[in-house]
């Protein structure tokens, strides 16, 4: 993605007047500010730069009601994920659990989105801009939105950037991220859900590829017989990338900083932590996560003392999926492949206690198999 | 009939009076923030001196991937 000059990231296009929707909102009804003020710094005074975060409702709601009102408990405003997985680890209340908060504030709060932050300029947590002179797009571009923020992991992934990976097999038929996560899902149905997997109108697999358990289909008994016993990343992801430790701090000049280990290419196949009638899957492809037991030293020691509540490796959807891969190239390409999957000996000593509920022991790795389909 | 012609005329008369679409358009067009937000060399102008007392927003000490 392309930086933007200062200027560029505000530049307004005046043809945004004959947006036959937006064009007759003036701007300070949104922004606020004093449109008659020729010094544009006494001008700006109340302006806000983004007026849909953290409430749409005033900017967007008139209209949009349905999406601004839901959208608040979206994911990508409500950024459950961390709160609910490093509440686990923290479980802490009063000082310490107080300096937490503040440090998520500083930290991994600042990675949300909103409605503006989609529809009308790139998302802050990369630096903002308008992604077309304030237009704005029914449909987020792809690598300006989407990637801009899921980039290190899903976008290379699935863009094929990682040395020695190829595209998804998605993406080589051009498709967006659009095409499976669609606005419902993005925008949120009102409900509150902690992770991506509980939302209930998430993508999956068999939406579309629902004929793959027909009788006439394609390796119809390799589907069959593995169907709810791994997923579908299992056998069609290509490895992926895994991030280690994440700490975080502030610079002498009060500015937020991370930083994480080398991250590393792999695959992994471990026992599904998410297990449930919707997800019933024993096997699947697991990643390890950026955290440390020291992350928020910086701001306070022993934050996460209960670290070993949660699991480093979490249930990995790679966006890299290929027709085919190397561990289906045959059974046993899978089968008595132990370096396919989290064994113990994979895990660091002092992760082994959190992980245990996804590492496979040696006596669940599918035995070899003498049979193969036709 | 006739009276219904009238009506109709009046109405038409009357819709032409709402002040519409490119007029509001034409006010937006002349407020200030159209005025410096439409002008590349007005933002370069600002932006620069904007970078001048501003220090940076990002901090340099950010290592790894997020």
């Amino acid at each position: 993605m392309e930086p933007l000059a200062p200027h560029e990231k505000i530049f307004v296009d005046m043809d945004i007047l004959d947006d036959e929707n937006h064009g007759g909102i003036a701007c300070h009804e949104c922004h606020g500010g004093n449109p008659d003020d020729p010094n544009w710094k006494t001008a700006h005074k109340g302006v806000k730069r983004d007026p849909t975060y953290p409430d749409a409702t005033a900017a967007c709601g008139d209209c949009h009601d349905e999406i601004s009102e839901h959208y608040q408990k979206s994911l990508h405003a409500t950024l459950k994920p961390y709160e609910s997985v490093i509440g686990k680890r923290c479980n802490s209340k009063g000082v310490i659990g107080e300096k937490v908060e503040g440090a998520m504030g500083a930290h991994c709060s600042q990675c949300h989105s909103s409605c503006g932050q989609c529809h009308i300029s790139r998302p802050d947590s990369v630096g903002g801009g308008f992604l077309e002179s304030h237009f704005f797009k029914r449909k987020p571009p792809m690598q300006e939105v989407c990637t801009a923020c899921h980039g290190s992991r899903i976008g290379k992934e699935y863009l094929g950037e990682h040395e020695g990976t190829s595209p998804s097999v998605h993406r080589q038929k051009y498709m967006s991220c659009d095409k499976c996560h669609t606005g419902e899902e993005m925008h949120g149905d009102g409900k509150e859900y902690a992770n991506r997997f509980e939302v209930e109108n998430r993508p999956s697999c068999v939406d579309c590829h629902e004929s793959i358990y027909d009788k006439k289909a394609k390796n119809v008994i390799t589907h069959r017989i593995h169907k709810d016993k791994t997923s579908c990343h299992v056998c069609h992801s290509q490895p992926y990338n895994n991030c280690a430790s994440c700490h975080v701090g502030k610079d002498k000049n009060g500015l937020a900083f991370y930083k994480t280990k080398a991250s590393w290419f792999t695959f992994k196949i471990g026992l599904n932590p998410l297990r449930s009638e919707k997800r019933p899957e024993k096997f699947v492809t697991l990643r390890h996560v950026p955290v440390h037991s020291e992350t928020f030293d910086f701001y306070v020691k022993d934050a996460l003392k209960n670290f070993n509540a949660v699991p480093t490796w979490k249930v990995a959807t790679p966006h890299n999926i290929q027709l085919k891969t190397p561990q289906n190239a045959s059974c046993n390409a899978c089968h008595g492949n132990e370096s396919l999957f989290l064994l113990d000996k994979d895990v660091e000593g002092k992760e082994k206690a959190p992980n245990k509920g996804v590492i496979v022991p040696a006596n669940l790795i599918p035995r070899e198999q003498k049979w193969q389909p036709k | 009939m006739n009276y219904l012609r009238l009506i109709a005329l009046i109405l038409i008369f009357s819709l032409s009076l709402i002040p519409t679409f490119p007029f509001t358009s034409q006010a937006y067009e002349d407020t200030q923030c159209f005025q410096c937000h439409t002008s590349a060399k007005k933002l370069i102008e600002i932006t620069r001196e904007i970078a001048e007392t501003r220090p940076a927003q990002q901090s340099s000490e950010t290592e790894g991937e997020g």
